[in-house]
C-alpha cells in the first residue's frame, strides 16, 4: 500500500495584466504548473500515468481580460512559509502575471457568488437607468447547453459609471455566471445609438452571497 | 526606429499568444544598445515554429553577442493577416514589434519546400521588396538556411544571400564582417562579395547560369572574383563544444512539440538511399552522455517542462543508448518527467528500457519500414526484416501497447505492384501478431495505423535521378493499397499526393521556379503546408502563366545531366550517390558507417579527413556483437 503522505493546503491570490491577459485560462494552468516546477516548490502531484500538480482555480478568466483578484489553491508535501512561496514563484513566473499573496489553509473560493468588473469603452454611454429598468434583457449567451438566447437582467448586480470607466457587480460563479463583454454587447444593442468600440475588461473583486470580499 | 501597435488587433483574432510575446525566457534587450538586429524568421506559424530546435540555437548563439539582438517572427495566421493588412501593420517582431523591414538581417530557415510561398507573403507583409534585385541599400539582407537551403536555385532571386550546413558555425563571421563592412562604409554589394568569401555562404547574384536547349542546366559560374566556384557546407566537428540553450523560450499556447529535447547527435550512420537527411548532414557526430544529462538537467529547471524527448535522425544508434536512456529516465523519474524516445528503430530497442519508459506515459509507437517487401527495403537500403520488425511488434504488443504506427512510402524507384500490396501485408501480419500471443489482452484490440506518403525524390540523394510519380500514378498505386487491405484493425491514411508533387518539383527545382512562386504568391497561395489552405489549382495557373513545365521537374534524369545544386559541396560526392543509385537498381545493400565506412566522402569534412564515427575497433566490435547475436 502506498504510504499516506501529509499534503498541506495553500492558496494564492495573483493578478494578470498586459500581455497576459491574452493567455487562456488553459494555457495558463499549463503555465503556472510550469511556474511551480521552476520554483522548485515540493508540488503534491496526483497519481496516474500522467502525474499532475494538484491544483484548483475560482473562476476562469477569459482571454483578454487582466484582473487583480485571482485565486488559486494548490496543496504542497512540505510546510513552508507563505512569503516564501509567493517570493519563489514570482522569481520564475513569466511578465504579467503576479503571485501578490500566498495564504495558509483553504480558500473561500466555493462561496464565490459575485465578481466586480471594470470595463473601459471607448465611448461611454451617457446613462445605463433605462438599460437596467428594462423587465428583461435577451441576449445570446454561451450557456452549457450550447449558445442560447437569455435573460441576462437577473444576473446583473450593478452598473455604476464613473470617470471615462463601467464598473459592473456580475453574478459569478459555476451556478450562474455572467460576463461583463456579454453585457456591453446588450448595451450595444439595447440603447440606442450606442457604440462601445473596443473595451477593456477587468476583474477587480470577487465576493460571496452577502457582498463580502474573498480573499 | 518604430513599433506597432497590435493590442486594438489581438483582441479579435484566435490565439493571441502566437504574437503577444513575453513568454518565459524569451529575451529582451535594449534595441538601442545593439549594433545589428538580426530577424529570425520561420515562414509559418508560431507553434510549428517555436517547436524547432535550430531556431532555438541559433537565437541563442545570437543573443550571447552583446552587439546582436535576435528577435523572432513567424507567419501570421489567415484571422491576424487580414487584420494587419487592414489596419496597415507591418509584418513585426514578437519580442520588440518592431517591423521586420527595420532590422539588418532577416534571417529565414527553410525547413520543407511548402513554406516557400509563405516567404514572399511575409516579405509582402513586412513591405520588402520580394526579389533581391529590387531591394535599395536601406534594405535588411534577407538569407536563408536550413535543409531546403542546400538547393537554393528555386529562390535564388529572393534571397540575398544563402548558408550552407550548421549555422551556429558561420553566423558569428556574418555578423562580424557587417560590422566591418559598416565601419567601411561600403555598399550593398560590397558585404555580400564580402561574405562570399567565407566558407559556406552563396551569394546567388555573383553566378550567372546558363541552360542548354532541352531546359538543363548547361553551366553556373561565377561572374566575380569573390564568389567561390564550389559552396562548401560548414559543420561543428565538436558537438561537446558546441553552445546549446541552457534555456528554451517557454511558449504559452501548445505547440507542436512542447517540451526539452535534447539533440543527441547529427547526422546519421545509415544511409537509407531516398533520405536527404541522412545525407546531407553527414558525417556522425555525437554528443556524450555527460553533456547531455547535464544540457537536460539544466533545461527542466530553467523551463519547468514536463515533457523531453531526444532530437536525433535515429536516435537509437546513438553509441551509448542504454547508458543515457538509462541516466536521463532516473533524472525524469525523480523529477516526474516524462521522457519520450521517439524514432526508435525497429532493430534495436530493448524491453526493459520500454517498460521503464512506460512507467511514465504510455503512448503510441512507431516504426518506419518505408517499404512492404523484403526486396524494396534492400533498393532503399532500409536494413530492417521483417523479422526485426515481428518481433519489436510483438515485444510491443506483449508490454501492453496496443496501437503502433506504420510509415512507409510509395511511388519509390523501381517499385511494383508487388511492393505495395506487401505494404497491406506486413501491416496485416503485425495486427495478427497481437491475436497470436498469448500475453496480450484479447478483450482490447489493437489499431495498426498505416501512415503512407508519396515518394520525392530530393538532391543529395542516390535517388536524386529517379522519376517522381505523377499525380495519377500516385492515386492508382493509393486506391490499390486501400483495396488490399483486408483487417480492420489496420486504418490506412495517405497524404495528398498532388502537394508531394509540388514538393518534388522545388527540391529539385532551378532558378526558373522563382518566377513561378512569385506568380503562385500573387494569386494568393500561402500556408500551403496547410491542406486548409492549399490550392492546387492556383499553382498550375502560376506554373501555366510562367509557361513553366512541371513534368520537366518530375522527370527522371541522366547521370550526365549537371544539376543545379552540383555546385554546392555537402561533403558526400556525386559519385557515391551514382554507386548507390547502381546498388539500388541491384537491390544490393550498403552496410553502415560504423560497420564499414563507404568512402561517401563526408570525411573530407572533418579534420585529418577522417570521420570519427569509422574505426577499426568500432568496427571489430560490431561485427563480434552481430556474431554473438546469431
Ligand atoms: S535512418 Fe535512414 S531514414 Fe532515418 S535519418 Fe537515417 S538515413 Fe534517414
Ligand atoms: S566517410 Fe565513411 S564513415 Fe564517414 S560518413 Fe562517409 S561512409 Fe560514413
Amino acid at each position: 500500500m502506498a504510504e499516506e503522505k501529509i499534503l498541506y493546503d495553500y492558496y494564492l491570490i495573483y493578478e494578470k495584466t498586459d500581455n497576459a491577459k491574452y493567455i487562456s485560462h488553459l494555457d495558463f494552468v499549463r503555465t503556472y504548473n510550469r511556474t511551480m516546477r521552476r520554483a522548485g516548490l515540493p508540488v503534491a502531484f496526483s497519481e496516474g500515468f500522467n502525474p499532475h500538480p494538484q491544483l484548483s482555480f475560482a473562476l476562469p478568466l477569459s482571454v483578454g481580460y487582466t484582473s487583480e483578484c485571482e485565486l488559486l489553491e494548490l496543496k504542497l508535501t512540505e510546510e513552508l512559509p507563505e512569503a516564501e512561496i509567493r517570493d519563489r514563484l514570482n522569481a520564475v513566473i513569466p511578465d504579467g502575471i503576479k503571485i501578490l499573496e500566498a495564504h495558509k489553509g483553504r480558500s473561500r473560493m466555493k462561496k464565490l457568488r459575485y465578481a466586480r468588473y471594470i470595463v473601459t469603452p471607448e465611448i461611454m454611454p451617457g446613462s445605463v437607468d433605462g438599460f437596467l429598468n428594462m423587465n428583461e434583457i435577451i441576449i445570446d449567451k454561451k450557456t452549457k447547453s450550447g449558445i442560447k438566447d437569455t435573460d441576462i437582467r437577473p444576473d446583473i448586480r450593478e452598473i455604476a459609471l464613473s470617470d471615462g470607466k463601467m464598473e459592473m457587480i456580475l453574478c459569478a460563479g459555476s451556478d450562474r455566471n455572467l460576463k461583463p463583454d456579454v453585457v456591453v454587447r446588450a448595451m450595444n444593442r439595447y440603447i440606442s445609438g450606442y457604440d462601445s468600440g473596443d473595451c477593456e475588461y477587468h476583474r477587480a473583486a470577487v465576493y460571496d452571497d452577502e457582498m463580502k470580499i474573498i480573499n | 526606429m518604430s513599433t506597432v501597435n497590435i493590442d486594438k488587433i489581438l483582441k479579435r483574432v484566435q490565439k493571441p499568444t502566437r504574437y503577444s510575446g513575453g513568454e518565459l525566457n524569451s529575451v529582451m534587450k535594449d534595441p538601442e544598445g545593439a549594433d545589428i538586429r538580426y530577424a529570425f524568421v520561420f515562414p509559418d506559424t508560431y507553434e510549428v515554429g517555436m517547436s524547432h530546435l535550430g531556431m532555438k540555437i541559433l537565437y541563442h548563439v545570437l543573443n550571447l553577442r552583446p552587439d546582436t539582438y535576435c528577435e523572432r517572427v513567424f507567419a501570421p495566421w489567415v484571422d491576424m493577416e487580414e487584420e494587419m493588412r487592414k489596419e496597415n501593420i507591418p509584418l513585426f517582431s514578437i519580442e520588440t514589434r518592431t517591423p521586420v523591414r527595420e532590422f539588418d538581417f532577416v534571417g529565414v530557415t527553410l525547413q520543407y519546400e511548402m513554406c516557400y510561398t509563405n516567404v514572399l507573403n511575409m516579405l509582402d507583409l513586412a513591405g520588402i521588396p520580394l526579389l533581391s534585385k529590387d531591394r535599395g541599400e536601406d534594405a535588411p539582407f534577407v538569407n536563408a538556411g536550413g535543409p531546403c537551403a542546400y538547393n537554393p536555385e528555386p529562390l535564388a532571386e529572393i534571397f540575398d544571400f544563402f548558408t550552407m550546413g550548421e549555422g551556429e558555425e558561420v553566423i558569428g563571421e556574418l555578423m562580424d564582417a557587417y560590422k566591418e563592412w559598416k565601419a567601411e562604409g561600403g555598399r550593398r554589394i560590397d558585404y555580400l562579395k564580402k561574405i562570399a568569401k567565407i566558407e559556406g555562404i552563396y551569394v546567388p547574384c555573383l553566378y550567372d547560369v546558363e541552360y542548354n536547349g532541352d531546359g538543363t542546366l548547361k553551366s553556373m559560374t561565377p561572374n566575380c572574383p569573390e564568389a567561390k566556384p564550389r559552396v562548401r557546407k560548414r559543420i561543428v566537428e565538436n558537438l561537446d563544444e558546441i553552445v546549446y540553450p541552457d534555456k528554451f523560450i517557454v511558449p504559452f499556447m501548445d505547440i507542436v512539440h512542447d517540451r526539452v529535447s535534447l539533440e543527441v547527435f547529427r547526422g546519421c550512420i545509415r544511409g537509407c538511399r531516398f533520405c536527404q537527411a541522412g545525407m546531407i548532414y553527414r558525417p556522425i557526430r555525437e554528443k556524450s552522455p555527460d553533456r547531455l544529462v547535464k544540457d537536460a538537467e539544466c533545461l527542466l529547471s530553467s523551463t519547468g517542462y514536463e515533457e523531453m524527448s531526444l532530437s536525433s535522425l535515429s536516435t537509437s544508434d546513438y553509441t551509448r543508448f542504454e547508458e543515457l536512456a538509462d541516466r536521463l529516465l532516473t533524472l525524469t523519474e525523480k523529477e516526474k518527467v516524462s521522457l519520450s524516445l521517439p524514432s526508435l528503430r525497429v532493430d534495436n530497442f530493448g524491453l526493459s528500457l520500454m517498460e521503464r519508459v512506460q512507467k511514465v506515459r504510455k503512448s503510441g509507437l512507431t516504426f518506419a519500414p518505408e517499404a512492404g517487401s523484403q526486396r524494396m527495403r534492400d533498393v532503399i537500403n532500409k536494413n530492417v526484416t521483417e523479422e526485426d520488425l515481428m518481433r519489436s511488434v510483438g515485444l510491443a504488443f506483449d508490454g501492453g501497447w496496443l496501437t503502433v504506427k506504420l510509415y512507409f512510402m510509395i511511388g519509390l524507384p523501381y517499385e511494383t505492384d508487388g511492393d505495395i500490396a506487401g505494404i497491406a501485408r506486413l501491416a496485416e501480419k503485425v495486427a495478427e501478431r497481437y491475436y497470436a500471443s498469448e500475453k496480450t489482452n484479447k478483450r482490447r484490440a489493437p489499431s495498426v495505423n498505416l501512415s503512407v506518403a508519396g515518394f520525392v525524390p530530393k538532391p543529395f540523394t542516390p535517388f536524386q535521378w529517379a522519376g517522381q510519380n505523377d499525380m495519377e500514378t500516385l492515386r492508382r498505386k493509393q486506391q490499390l493499397l486501400k483495396g488490399e487491405i483486408k483487417n480492420r484493425h489496420v486504418k490506412y491514411s495517405y497524404h495528398q499526393s498532388d502537394v508531394s508533387v509540388l514538393e518534388g518539383i522545388f527540391a529539385r527545382g532551378d532558378r526558373k521556379l522563382n518566377a513561378v512562386l512569385v506568380r503562385a504568391f500573387e494569386l494568393g497561395c500561402k500556408l500551403d503546408g496547410w491542406s486548409e489552405c492549399f490550392d492546387m489549382e492556383k499553382w498550375r495557373r502560376a506554373f501555366a502563366d510562367c509557361g513553366v513545365d512541371m513534368d520537366f521537374y518530375t522527370r527522371e534524369r541522366s547521370y550526365d545531366e549537371l544539376f543545379p545544386w552540383d555546385f554546392v559541396d555537402i561533403g558526400v560526392t556525386k559519385d557515391f550517390m551514382m554507386r548507390e543509385n547502381e546498388r539500388a537498381k541491384a537491390a544490393v545493400t550498403t552496410p553502415h558507417c560504423r560497420l564499414k565506412c563507404s568512402g561517401c566522402g563526408a570525411a573530407s569534412l572533418c579534420a585529418g579527413g577522417k570521420c570519427s564515427v569509422y574505426t577499426e575497433e568500432s568496427s571489430l566490435k560490431k561485427i563480434r556483437e552481430l556474431k554473438e547475436n546469431g
